[in-house]
């Protein structure tokens, strides 16, 4: 193994490294901005719907922003729309985005169609995957996949499945053990494609929306299922939680994961001291990356990695308006830093 | 009377403990009582939801919570609402509300004008993934007092800057206050902007938006 990706393996797993790594994984947390778009000439809608735009850009990207891993997809509705979700592509500056779902009751989950290699564009990723594990660039592949609550709020409206949290726990649980089945399931095809690390984001199954007992109930058996199971096949993985960590921070400790990536309204300096044993990812915030300059971006990213983040990364998907020197900015800050002690 | 004192308090524990069936035949009772119904709802069930609005800004709540006692409350509404007199709306603020385009999380924007509603704000929902050139419709058709812009992706923030200027250009601007929320917003985010107000949840949004109002209200008398 080369040095960029033994060194980010390595930091995922709490192993000791010369310097922090630098990542940005794709999927919901989002890396491609316009101007990386122009400068490779390959564009957002149609880059989503092709294995070779999308493993081109994730590679360009790498290449032109110092970013310190190759990621797909970009978006996160590749499962929803395997399963039966209709999606909107989005355009040059927006994401994909779920615009029908198959469902309108929580009962009718068995009428969902299994996530297949045929199906929507699973194996367009999976062939992405294989293409950037094959391109003998040294930096690892991360397979990006949405967390169950977040496939569950894709196939039907959100509102309607929080309450049936409360109204109907039992169909609630039976959906979402027949989503971790699939999301299990989309995971090995992407880390048999080669993929070397495994990042779940979750953004509606948070504490903030949840609260603590729903997120452990509904949430943290599922994504720990999903892990449990793929042990062994990823070298490394990451959990994205969203929004405000301090209500579930017994939760998070329980997660089977080490690397947790967090967003920027938690503080990396609470969440480095609550959490046992766990690597902290973060969490440099999109607003300074998209609208300040490189200087205070990469003040930003030194205070991150001496607050505690053992990996850095931006908070969470970066805006397209991002300006590329913003990025380059926190690539500097890792190469420069030097770790306490 | 202590007894009418006792349906109105049963009206609002239904509510905050999520009970609907008690809520239902509270409600029953209220007009079986002759308790008028703006006061059943004023007393009893809005009474309720703000206790659970409450809950939830004290993190003992979170959002399955609230939407099982929205809910309750409506449920009690709709047996109440019919025997309600004829009130002036005429009084009362008016909002559009929408989730930027681009974006279809709605989750806030719904509990925003959910609490907007029992403030006793007329709410005009737009939806989500809503075009940004609507929010501008929205505020003239409604004349609205308050235009709340949500998002929960950072790559959709940039629509509510856009939004704020599309209001500038055809003179809308210091006519309705701007309030915006959401996942990646923050206060300095929405100052950024140009936006009036910025809450981090949804009791916190319609606290904002009263000061906000009231204050132009003095301002202009």
């Amino acid at each position: 193994m080369s040095t960029i990706t033994k060194r980010v393996i390595q930091a995922l797993n709490g192993d000791k490294v010369d310097r922090p790594p630098f990542i940005c994984p794709g999927g919901m947390l989002n890396m491609v901005t316009t101007e990386l778009m122009k400068k490779t000439d390959i564009y957002w809608p149609d880059a989503h719907m092709d294995e070779k735009s999308l493993a081109k850009l994730a590679i360009e990207v790498h290449k032109l922003t110092g970013i310190e891993n190759l990621g797909v997809p970009f978006c996160m509705t590749v499962e929803a729309e395997a399963m039966g979700a209709r999606v909107y592509m989005g355009t040059t500056d927006t994401e994909p985005r779920v615009i029908e779902y198959p469902l309108t009751q929580i009962i009718e989950w068995p009428k969902l169609q299994a996530i297949r290699q045929d199906r929507g564009r699973i194996g367009l990723v999976g062939d992405a995957v294989t293409r950037l594990s094959v391109s003998n660039i040294d930096a690892p592949v991360i397979a990006n996949i949405i967390g169950p609550i977040s496939l569950a709020t894709s196939l039907i409206e959100p509102m309607i499945f929080f309450r049936a949290l409360g109204k109907q726990p039992q169909q609630a649980h039976a959906f979402l053990s027949f989503l971790t089945d699939n999301l299990i399931s989309y995971g090995r095809t992407l880390l048999q494609a080669g993929a070397q690390i495994l990042t779940i984001s979750d953004p509606s199954g948070t504490g903030d929306i949840l609260g603590p007992r729903r997120f452990a109930d509904f949430a943290l058996p599922y994504i720990n299922r999903i892990l449990e199971e793929l042990e062994g096949e990823y070298q490394a993985c990451i959990v994205h939680i969203c929004g405000g960590l301090h209500t579930i921070l017994n939760e998070i400790n329980q997660l089977k994961a080490q690397g947790i990536s967090i967003d920027s309204n938690t503080s990396i300096t609470a969440i480095h001291a609550a959490l046992d044993n766990k690597v902290v990812v973060g969490n440099v915030s999109t607003h300074l990356l998209q609208n300040g300059d490189p200087d205070r971006v990469k003040a930003a990213s030194l205070s991150c990695l001496r607050n505690g983040a053992a990996v850095l990364s931006p908070a969470c998907g970066i805006s397209t308006s991002t300006p590329v020197a913003n990025l380059q900015a926190m690539a500097a800050a890792v190469s420069e830093y030097l770790p306490q002690g | 009377m202590s007894n009418n004192g006792e349906i109105l308090q049963r009206l609002a524990q239904g509510v905050r403990d999520m009970e609907e069936d008690l809520v239902l035949e509270s409600a029953k009772k209220a007009l079986e009582s002759n308790i008028p119904a703006l006061k059943a709802i004023n007393e009893g069930l809005v009474v309720g939801m703000n206790e659970a609005g409450r809950l939830y800004e004290e993190e003992e709540y979170f959002v399955p919570e609230l939407l099982l006692c929205s809910d309750a409350m409506y449920a009690g509404m709709d047996i109440l609402t019919p025997h309600l007199e004829r009130t002036d709306d005429q009084n009362k603020y008016r909002a559009v509300i929408g989730v930027i385009e681009g974006d279809t999380h709605d989750i806030g924007k719904n509990l925003v004008k959910l609490m907007l509603e029992v403030a006793g704000f007329q709410v005009y929902d737009l939806g989500r993934d809503v075009p940004l050139a609507n929010f501008v419709t929205g505020v003239k058709d409604h004349d609205a007092h308050l235009l709340c812009l949500s998002t929960l992706m950072s790559t959709t923030m940039d629509g509510m800057a856009e939004v704020i200027s599309l209001l500038e250009n055809d003179n809308l601007r210091e006519k309705v206050t701007v309030l915006v929320g959401g996942g990646p917003i923050s206060k300095a985010f929405a100052d950024h902007i140009g936006a009036d107000g910025y809450a981090n949840n949804a009791n916190g949004a319609v606290r904002v938006a009263q000061q906000l109002l009231n204050k132009k209200e003095v301002a202009l008398r």
